[in-house]
């Protein structure tokens, strides 16, 4: 579980998140949604603490984060997988070393028993036969898989996805949406998606929590989404004119 | 009059350097695990050293051969010895072309190709994976670079101390422009340890320098690949000056 408390966050005097409080539960897919410009990512980025909050407080169980020392920070980030939006797997390495870096560092395993986890990690999210190709020899699609491979590596309590799906075509988006939502029940992993786009939104959104101008204006599911009536939400959901006439029943 | 924009880059000059030396705290850390460095340590002086080899002895041998013809044309005197020529040959590629020259040419080989690395993994979110992830970036990404650059560089100060040497018997045998007996006596003549010593210190410390440097600023690049060009640049710029001042302090040190 995640607890966030009154944040705020801003940047030369510009208020970018103002007093966010929500909770990210185990088991869920909980996604952050809203407009470019709209403070997802900085808000992603205070939880996994890449940024210092102005105030408030973000709580991984019952240690909160502002009080955690360089090594229990460390000890915590062994915890966490991330999948970066551009994936950020590393150029140097092949995509099974991609996969194995983690457990390097972080595992006293062998050589084989490192590579046997790799690859059923690598089973997991259907990547077969690549392990010796580099990101670069890759589509977008497979090095998300690879990614979240990667992030998974060590089995993690908790699961970040900057925006899985951005520069996918949407056959592929669903399947990297699927998998995320299917690891995440498999593993009971807290995961916690920032994305703005509305077919992920529905096809796993379990919670779901809008930010507006860097304020969270509305919480709830997939299925309550479509009947809400807040009109910044509404404006975001139905962008485009075919979904509103649909909402409105029209 | 010093003005208000002159204040700010002088704020901005000491932040920079704070920046640095709290950068160099994290890169001296201790590293996680002893086999990853010892792997990284090896992959990067391949990476750094040996693949400078053939530019460097390229350079010293030419530079070894020009450097007989000019001390030869400068010393056309009936009075002064023939060996004397090759004496100066030696004591000027001990004193400053193996060194200070030779780090110069590196810091636009190797600081670029440091920087670069480096930033293009800032801006592609590798480092930020890996800070994630728990690892020391800093750390795992520049402490072999630093230390194989280092150590390892008074190697190649040697290597083009021996090429430039052959590059100018070469010169010799070839032109005749003094006998080859007078030069070999010349290059054994009043020869100092010591000078050695010294340009094989002053390499280490501008290796270390243009590797650190080179790091720091591929570790901060921001706003895309122009961003990782801009900081690639400012390195190299950053690192040549720092060089001839360092090259100035060091000479006044440990030889007065």
């Amino acid at each position: 579980m995640i607890k966030v408390e009154h944040l705020y966050k801003s940047f030369d005097g510009k208020t970018i998140l103002n007093d966010i409080s929500v909770d990210y539960e185990p088991g869920k897919c909980n996604m952050i949604i809203g407009a470019s410009g709209s403070g997802k990512t900085v808000l992603l980025k205070n939880l996994i603490g890449l940024l210092e909050p102005d105030s408030g407080e973000i709580c991984y169980g019952d240690r909160k984060l502002s009080q955690m020392d360089y090594n229990e920070k460390k000890a915590l980030r062994q915890n966490i997988g991330i999948l970066f939006q551009g994936s950020a797997l590393f150029d140097f390495a092949t995509v099974i070393e991609n996969v194995m870096f983690p457990m390097e560092f972080f595992t006293d395993w062998s050589e084989a028993q490192r590579r046997e986890r790799a690859q059923y990690c690598l089973e997991k999210v259907n990547v077969i036969g690549s392990d010796n190709k580099y990101p670069n020899e890759l589509s977008g699609g497979m090095q998300k898989r690879v990614g979240i491979a990667r992030a998974i590596a060590l089995n993690p309590e908790y699961l970040f996805c900057d925006e899985p799906n951005s520069g996918l075509d949407p056959y592929t988006s669903i399947l990297i949406d699927r998998l995320i939502y299917d690891l995440t029940k498999e593993f009971n992993m807290t995961t916690v998606i920032n994305t703005h786009d509305m077919n992920s939104i529905l096809e796993i959104g379990d919670k779901i929590g809008f930010i507006n101008k860097g304020s969270l204006i509305w919480q709830g599911d997939r299925h309550s989404i479509l009947k809400t009536d807040c009109k910044e939400l509404l404006d975001f959901v139905c962008a485009n004119t075919l979904a509103r006439n649909i909402i409105e029943g029209r | 009059m010093p003005d208000i924009k002159h204040f700010k880059m002088i704020k901005r000059l000491f932040e920079s350097i704070g920046k640095y030396f709290l950068f160099l705290g994290m890169v001296f850390r201790k590293p996680e695990k002893c086999r990853i460095f010892w792997r990284q340590f090896i992959n990067e002086a391949d990476k750094l050293i040996l693949s400078s080899i053939i530019l460097v002895g390229v350079i010293s041998l030419f530079i070894g051969g020009v450097l007989v013809i000019q001390t030869a044309s400068n010393l056309e005197n009936p009075i002064i010895d023939k060996m004397y020529i090759g004496y100066m040959v030696r004591e000027s590629l001990i004193l400053e072309f193996c060194s200070t020259m030779v780090a110069l040419i590196l810091a636009g080989k190797m600081g670029s190709n440091i920087s670069s690395e480096i930033g293009s993994m800032r801006i592609t979110e590798q480092i930020d994976a890996m800070d994630m992830m728990g690892v020391n970036s800093a750390g795992f990404l520049v402490l072999p670079k630093v230390t194989a650059a280092t150590i390892l560089s008074p190697l190649l100060m040697l290597l083009s101390l021996a090429l430039g040497l052959v590059g100018g018997y070469i010169v010799v045998e070839t032109t005749q422009i003094i006998p080859t007996a007078s030069y070999i006596t010349g290059i054994k003549a009043f020869y100092k340890g010591f000078y050695i010593f010294y340009s094989c210190f002053k390499m280490s410390l501008f290796c270390f320098m243009i590797s650190s440097i080179a790091a720091f600023n591929g570790y901060y690049s921001k706003g895309g690949s122009l961003g990782v060009g801009r900081s690639s640049t400012q390195a190299i710029v950053t690192t040549s000056i720092l060089i001839l001042l360092a090259d100035l302090i060091v000479t006044q040190l440990m030889l007065y």
